[in-house]
């Protein structure tokens, strides 16, 4: 009986949060965005980056660059405009409040070793373990696919993500001395870090 | 090629336990009031791309709602990526996938056809028996128009589409793979409208590279109804430029075939031989939908409101998916899925007996041009003044490499975002 009662409580409980993943603001919005970037934002594949938890600022900024084609991305670029339209804060408020679960994605643990070691150049700005900098708005590139890391790396490299953007200026310098083998690398690193 | 299998997707999915769920299979036996309605339910007709989404979507948006979905077949073939299973870049086994997912949300997921619609008693006829709904969720994708093509409705077993992926596109394969070299196979395009419009054209770049690779000789011959490709006809031009074993005939209607001459006839009366043909037929809304009548004048495709997927034509019916006509939306999956997750919530809220939120859909078609390489058409949309209307329509600069690793990611997020 006690028993009973009890999980009668915790279904009312749970139904009383209104613990559809539907009932946050925004999530309605970001429904288009599951058909590439996964539930929640929670991407399970090697290309396409994971949304849950980005800070909203970054997140703005990204959609604002794509929106304006600074951001080059075929894909990207209509979809912000949808974003723009439908109220960006409220998308970006969605998913800052999913719980980033990292990527499965498997990556060779040599190259992490060897990323590991590379990575040291990156720590002034993402901190030493790649957790970012929000105020700065220099993201966390932790537990992100490894796939999407490396075609970013290479953007920045042939400055073809955000050009001109005097920000990057820094970074985009430090990818040019690096050779392209060594992005594999840093993003099996990177993508690795819990 | 980054391929992933079956059990690599469900457990990249989370699946594991069935849980819940009728057992389906019970086909012919039940009469009457198969299921009776204790609370609200939702009947959703068709398991493809958009009523799997559908389906998942409702419980999600309100787990205290019953969600009924009945879809003859027991596994699920992906359409997008099945031309790779032509040129043998993919496995069919790749490309299917199984309803555990959808058990696990709670979705009662019965094998078993619709065969009618019954709007004023809201019943769904399932042979002898019936299912009542508050409201239902129609989404069964094409039927063929079989009789637009002379010979064509009689020699189904030998005459092929492939563009309901399945047993069709294996056996197409295999039509392919035993063609002698220097033999001819024909590909048909029907007029437009017709389920997603890049696919025959991603259909010839896959046959043509593999002619190109395996049999020198051959020859593709494509008769096209269209007055010209009618998507991404830039990137797929420059594509074929790779392929030179390619005859692309613009305004060629194909209205005949003879499958022992093996010989079609194009409505000018010109006659083409082919070794193999695939003769993608002319299409509507699937039988269901025109049976019960939602189809419009045209007696092909279903009208809807562009909020709530409501049929114009019956109260508390949605289409959703390639049955629908009237919106600036291709036919394609990733639109069928759009629909289905936007069409749930639009229910759940007139349940609720409130206003649905005004949500627009998205599209991205990925098409393969080569074995690892492949350009996309992205749309998006608003809503204004009650209407879907187009933002803005973006192509890829080229093909390339990294837009097939994008088109890898799309298909591996979609189908879980569809039956995981
Ligand atoms: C070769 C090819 C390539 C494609 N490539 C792409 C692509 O790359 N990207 C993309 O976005 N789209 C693509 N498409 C299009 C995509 O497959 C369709 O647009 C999509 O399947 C439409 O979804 P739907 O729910 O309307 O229909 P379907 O997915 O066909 O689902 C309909 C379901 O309803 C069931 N059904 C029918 N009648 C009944 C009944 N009476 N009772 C119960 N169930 C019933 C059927 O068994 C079927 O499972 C491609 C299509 C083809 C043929
Ligand atoms: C058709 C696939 C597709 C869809 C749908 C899609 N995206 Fe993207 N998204 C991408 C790709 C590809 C990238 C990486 C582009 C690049 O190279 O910059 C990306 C990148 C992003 C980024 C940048 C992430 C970062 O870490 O910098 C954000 C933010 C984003 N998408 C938001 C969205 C939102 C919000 C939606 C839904 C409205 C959406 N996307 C829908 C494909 C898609
Ligand atoms: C000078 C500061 C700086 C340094 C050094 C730096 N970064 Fe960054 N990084 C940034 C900023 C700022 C951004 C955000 C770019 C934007 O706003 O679009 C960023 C973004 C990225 C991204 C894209 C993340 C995403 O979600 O899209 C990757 C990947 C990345 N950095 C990797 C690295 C690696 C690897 C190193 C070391 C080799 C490195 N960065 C060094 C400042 C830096």
């Amino acid at each position: 009986m006690r028993i009973a009662l009890t999980l009668v409580f915790i279904l009312a409980v749970a139904g009383a949060a209104g613990a559809g993943p539907l009932d946050a603001p925004g999530a309605t919005k970001a429904l288009n965005c599951a058909a590439c970037h996964g539930p929640s934002g929670q991407s399970p594949s090697d290309a396409m980056p994971i949304l849950a938890g980005l800070w909203p600022e970054y997140f703005k900024k990204a959609i604002q660059d794509y929106a304006a084609g600074r951001r080059p991305s075929p894909e990207m670029e209509p979809y912000a405009k949808q974003v723009l339209e439908l109220g960006v804060d409220d998308v970006a408020a969605y998913f800052a409040s999913q719980q980033r679960a990292s990527t499965k994605v498997k990556v060779d643990a040599a190259a992490v070793e060897r990323g590991r070691a590379a990575a040291q150049q990156c720590a002034v700005c993402h901190g030493s373990e790649g957790k970012g900098d929000r105020a700065k708005l220099i993201p966390d590139i932790t537990g992100q696919p490894p796939g999407y890391l490396r075609t970013q790396m290479l953007l920045f490299k042939e400055d073809r993500r955000s050009p001109g953007d005097e920000r990057l200026k820094a970074l985009k310098a430090l990818m040019k001395t690096i050779p392209d083998e060594t992005f594999a690398d840093l993003a099996a690193y990177f993508s690795s870090v819990r | 090629m980054t391929g992933i299998t079956r059990r690599e997707f469900l457990r990249a999915s989370g699946v594991g336990m069935v849980v819940g769920g009728l057992a389906g299979g019970c086909a012919g036996a039940a009469r009457g009031d198969m299921a009776p309605k204790t609370g609200r339910r939702v009947v959703v007709i068709g398991g493809g791309w958009g009523g799997a989404t559908a389906a998942k979507y409702v419980r999600l948006a309100d787990p205290s709602i019953e969600v009924i979905l009945l879809e003859p077949n027991r596994t699920f073939v992906s359409c997008p990526f099945s031309n790779l299973v032509l040129s043998g870049v993919r496995t069919i086994d790749s490309l299917t996938f199984d309803y555990r997912g959808l058990r696990r949300h709670g979705v009662s997921v019965r094998h078993e056809a619709a065969t009618a619609i019954e709007p004023e008693t809201r019943r769904v006829r399932v042979g002898e028996g019936y299912l009542q709904y508050d409201r239902l969720i129609v989404s069964p994708g094409v039927e063929f128009q079989w009789e637009q093509v002379e010979g064509l409705a009689e020699n189904q077993d030998k005459v092929l589409h492939a563009w309901k992926a399945g047993p069709q596109t294996v056996q197409l394969a295999a039509q392919l793979g035993s063609m002698p070299d220097g033999g001819v196979f024909v590909l048909t395009i029907p007029p437009a409208a017709y389920r997603c419009p890049p696919g025959p054209y991603e259909r010839t770049c896959q046959v043509a590279w593999y002619l190109k690779n395996n049999k020198p000789k051959s020859k593709l011959i494509v008769l096209d109804a269209n007055q010209n490709i009618i998507s991404k006809a830039g990137l797929f031009r420059a594509a074929w430029r790779d392929y030179p074993n390619i005859d692309y005939r613009a305004s060629n209607k194909v209205v005949k075939v003879d499958p022992s001459g093996r010989e079609v006839a194009t409505d000018f009366g010109d006659k083409v031989k082919y070794d193999v043909v695939n003769l993608i037929p002319p299409q509507r809304a699937g039988t269901i939908a025109v049976q019960a009548d939602l189809v419009g004048a045209d007696k092909r495709w279903c009208e809807v409101n562009h909020l709530t997927y409501e049929s114009v034509k019956h109260r508390d019916i949605h289409v959703i998916g390639d049955s629908t006509i009237g919106l600036p939306v291709p036919k394609s999956g990733n639109i069928a899925n759009a629909m289905g997750k936007i069409c749930a919530v639009a229910v759940v809220h007139l349940l609720d007996g409130k206003q649905p939120p005004a949500l627009p859909p998205g599209n991205t078609c990925y098409s393969w041009v080569n074995d690892r390489e492949a350009i996309a058409v992205v749309n998006a949309y608003k809503i204004d003044g009650g209407k879907v209307v187009q933002i803005e329509q973006k192509l890829t600069p080229g093909q390339s490499v990294a837009v097939a690793q994008n088109a890898v990611g799309w298909a591996t997020s979609i189908w879980n975002d569809i039956l995981g």
